[in-house]
């Protein structure tokens, strides 16, 4: 037998496989709400204080895991440090370069070491929250395995958002006392011009807080709405050959969401960065 | 029209409509970059740091859509 018989013989076969995976009638019917997997139970009632809500939910969950994980890792990471660094070792010591001077050396001008300690912790903090929240851990309805993220959530990054917020104003107002406000608008400008650049700028100032913090959370939570549609769709279609089509599109789109959380991450930082050098440096 | 049909049809202008002016950005925004890698591929590193940044900037408008589209759907 030649060789394009074999390949063709192959070709029917695999098209029969498909042909039939189509026609065979799927599996059991199982609802499926994507907008339940958003919806935060509490996992352990806790009594509200002073009207706020104490309760441990999947977020507080998601949220305890990073920080686990992350201190475990600085302390794992700078017991065994070694002048001929591994594999591990390596890939930590590429992160905090990339923080250090491609994110805050290759931002800010001045004050460095000052804000390099906030920076990459929030560098860190989200790049670990983004990847743990692609994990599936079991805190669902039924304890099942269930996708969050802790930054897919519209408090947890407005708190991020405020650090950095209230950091930048903190900087300003130290390095260049009062004039931080007077400089918001440039001296050179006419009279009644500069108080409507001056209220501009203080639109724009509070609208940073608003883009940094919706940023991160519907990237996130575009992420995890797709893959749950994925999963959703194969079970409307109840058809095996569906299914495969819409598992393998999702594997796609998983890996593709792994690229969005480093780069998300990254954004965050250097936003911050940006901010935060433009309050110590100002241009006026 | 009942009012459920309003917010379903109004979410989905809003996404598609949404992600129509961050599309046509993102692609001009990375055709760029790529022109001026292509021109000077020894600053490649720092154009496609400062793309990153400019594709999280405008990426977020089409998200911003995307949250006023599960606004529609599940909040109003």
């Amino acid at each position: 037998m030649n060789r394009k018989a074999k390949w063709g013989i192959f070709g029917l076969i695999a098209l029969g496989a498909l042909v039939l995976l189509a026609v065979l009638p799927g599996g059991a019917k199982q609802e499926f709400s994507v907008a339940e997997e958003f919806t935060l139970k509490p996992i352990i009632n806790l009594p509200s204080l002073a009207g706020i809500d104490l309760s441990v939910n999947k977020a507080v969950v998601y949220l305890w895991v990073t920080t686990a994980v992350l201190v475990a890792l600085a302390i794992v990471v700078s017991r065994t440090i070694k002048k001929h660094p591994g594999r591990f070792q390596y890939t930590i010591e590429v992160l905090y370069e990339l923080a250090r001077d491609g994110i805050v050396g290759g931002v800010m001008k001045s004050g460095k070491a000052t804000w390099f300690p906030y920076i990459g912790a929030v560098f860190f903090f989200v790049l670990a929250s983004n990847l743990i929240g692609l994990l599936p851990l079991p805190l669902g309805e039924h304890w099942q395995p269930a996708y969050y993220a802790a930054t897919a959530n519209l408090y947890v990054t407005l708190t991020l958002a405020l650090f950095t917020f209230v950091f930048t104003h903190y900087a300003g107002i130290r390095k260049n006392g009062f004039r931080y406000f007077v400089n918001w608008a440039p001296p050179s400008a006419p009279p009644v011009l500069k108080q409507l650049i001056w209220v501009i700028h203080l639109v724009s100032e509070i609208f940073r807080l608003v883009s940094l913090s919706v940023r991160l959370f519907a990237n996130m939570l575009a992420g995890h709405a797709i893959l749950g549609v994925f999963f959703a769709m194969a079970l409307i279609f109840q058809n095996y050959l569906a299914a495969l089509m819409l598992q393998g599109g999702s594997v796609l789109i998983y890996l593709f969401e792994i690229f969005v959380a480093f780069i998300q991450a990254f954004i965050f930082a250097i936003l911050s960065a940006v901010y935060i050098g433009g309050a110590l440096d100002q241009e006026h | 029209m009942d009012a459920q049909a309003a917010k379903l049809l109004g979410a989905g202008i809003a996404m598609g409509v949404g992600a129509l002016g961050p599309g046509l950005g993102l692609g001009m925004m990375i055709g760029k970059a790529l022109e001026s890698i292509a021109r000077q591929p020894e600053v490649a590193g720092d154009i496609r740091t400062n793309m990153f940044i400019g594709i999280g900037v405008t990426e977020a408008v089409a998200l911003y859509a995307f949250v006023v589209a599960l606004i529609l759907i599940f909040v109003a």
